[in-house]
């Protein structure tokens, strides 16, 4: 699978070759260190000023090195391909060479970033719960009401919720019941099937 | 095999594998680390420093040690929870595997605070709201714009209730005139004497 690249991509990339291999190893860990934690104008403008380019190009250098990374790094391309799809850009086989080990250093890291970006749902914390019988109330004396109050915490991008439920025993019996068939269901040989094909 | 502080259920794998850890670590220092462990369910301070000066000569890692807090932790809370007496727990723990000394070191420790853990479960215990406090105020209506000569007394009160699901203190006030007064009076008296015959 071969990475298309736009023409301002190219561009963008277009003055590596005339910066040099050491401009180009300081670009990637900029790239990389863009991919962690964001933008640092301040490092571009450190880095421009080093490497004597204007800061704009360094930018823009940097943004389409982190565009390359990402885009090789989410479609998991082999080296072949990575390396075809930079001939396009008539590197040196030497920047070539470069370009290929900044990938595949920084490969593993790139997706378990990227893998945090996929949006979640509120997922389970913990389960307080409590169990209470009704005696009486203003309008009726001698009761036997049981119930069950749970309070479910949950957690969803670091913001944590409460959510508070009551129910009678039968409604929870008949809730654990589901629960249970549904964790049965992964003991069906379609489910053990599918399981299999995945590792 | 059921285990009564497991509440009557399977003990869980890691409390099996962490056993062994305890056995590594002399008696009198398991007591001393058992008195800290039941400091943190109590709600005080633990003071995690004692904890590893005392765990440092049976060499264990720092996984080793939080292991070792998390199982004497689990063990005395849920020993707690289903109101298991000492000896009981004692026996029980050795039929695990834990020597005769490290076992009755243990629920020594844990006999003496037995009550107070109890209590403690209880204080938290799933609540909604908690009533903080009751203001009253009681004013005579001379007269208003509807009428020249009201002469009537008013009661207001203002209820403190802790809010436990999203937290804070919210004042709720409340006017009532005083027969309302009266009828709310005489049917939070009923309740009152209903809940005396409970205790």
């Amino acid at each position: 699978m071969l990475l298309v690249l736009s023409e301002e991509q190219k561009a963008h990339l277009g003055f590596l070759p005339r910066a040099g291999g050491a401009a180009v190893g300081e670009l990637g860990r900029l790239a990389v260190e863009l991919l962690r934690r964001g933008a640092a104008p301040r490092a571009c403008e450190a880095a421009a000023r080093k490497l004597n380019i204007d800061v704009d190009t360094v930018q823009h250098g940097v943004e389409g090195l982190s565009y390359l990374l990402t885009e090789s790094s989410k479609l998991m391309i082999s080296e072949i391909d990575f390396q075809e799809s930079i001939q396009v850009l008539g590197f040196s086989d030497e920047l070539n060479q470069l370009l290929l080990q900044l990938y595949l250093d920084n490969r593993k890291e790139i997706r378990s970033i990227l893998s945090e970006l996929a949006p979640k749902l509120p997922s389970y914390h913990s389960l307080e719960w409590r169990l209470d019988v009704q005696l009486a109330s203003r309008s009726l004396r001698q009761q036997i009401k049981p119930a069950v109050t749970l309070k479910l915490h949950l957690n969803q991008n670091e913001d944590q919720t409460a959510q508070v439920l009551q129910t009678d025993p039968s409604t929870l019996l008949h809730l654990i019941q589901q629960l249970e068939q549904a964790l049965g269901e992964m003991k069906t040989n379609h489910c053990r099937r599918i399981v299999r094909n995945m590792k | 095999m059921r285990f009564r502080f497991c509440g009557d259920l399977d003990c869980p794998d890691w409390v099996l594998a962490e056993i062994s850890t305890l056995a590594k670590i002399s008696s009198v220092k398991l007591k001393l680390i058992c008195a800290q462990v039941l400091r943190d369910l109590l709600g005080e301070a633990i003071e995690y420093e004692k904890i590893l000066k005392l765990t440092s000569d049976a060499k264990l890692e720092s996984g080793d040690v939080k292991a070792t807090i998390a199982v004497l932790s689990f063990i005395l809370s849920s020993a707690a929870k289903h109101n298991v007496d000492s000896e009981s727990l004692s026996s029980e723990l050795q039929q695990l595997g834990l020597p005769k000394e490290h076992a009755s070191g243990l629920c020594r420790s844990y006999e003496e605070k037995q009550s107070s853990l109890q209590d403690r479960l209880k204080a938290c215990s799933l609540r909604l709201s908690r009533l903080g406090s009751v203001c009253w105020r009681v004013d005579y209506i001379l007269s208003s714009s509807e009428l020249q000569d009201v002469n009537e007394p008013l009661v207001h009160l203002t209820f403190n209730v802790q809010d436990r699901v999203r937290g804070g203190t919210a004042a709720v006030p409340v006017t009532l005139s005083a027969d309302k007064f009266r009828v709310l009076l005489s049917e939070l008296k009923q309740a009152q004497a209903l809940m005396n015959t409970l205790l």
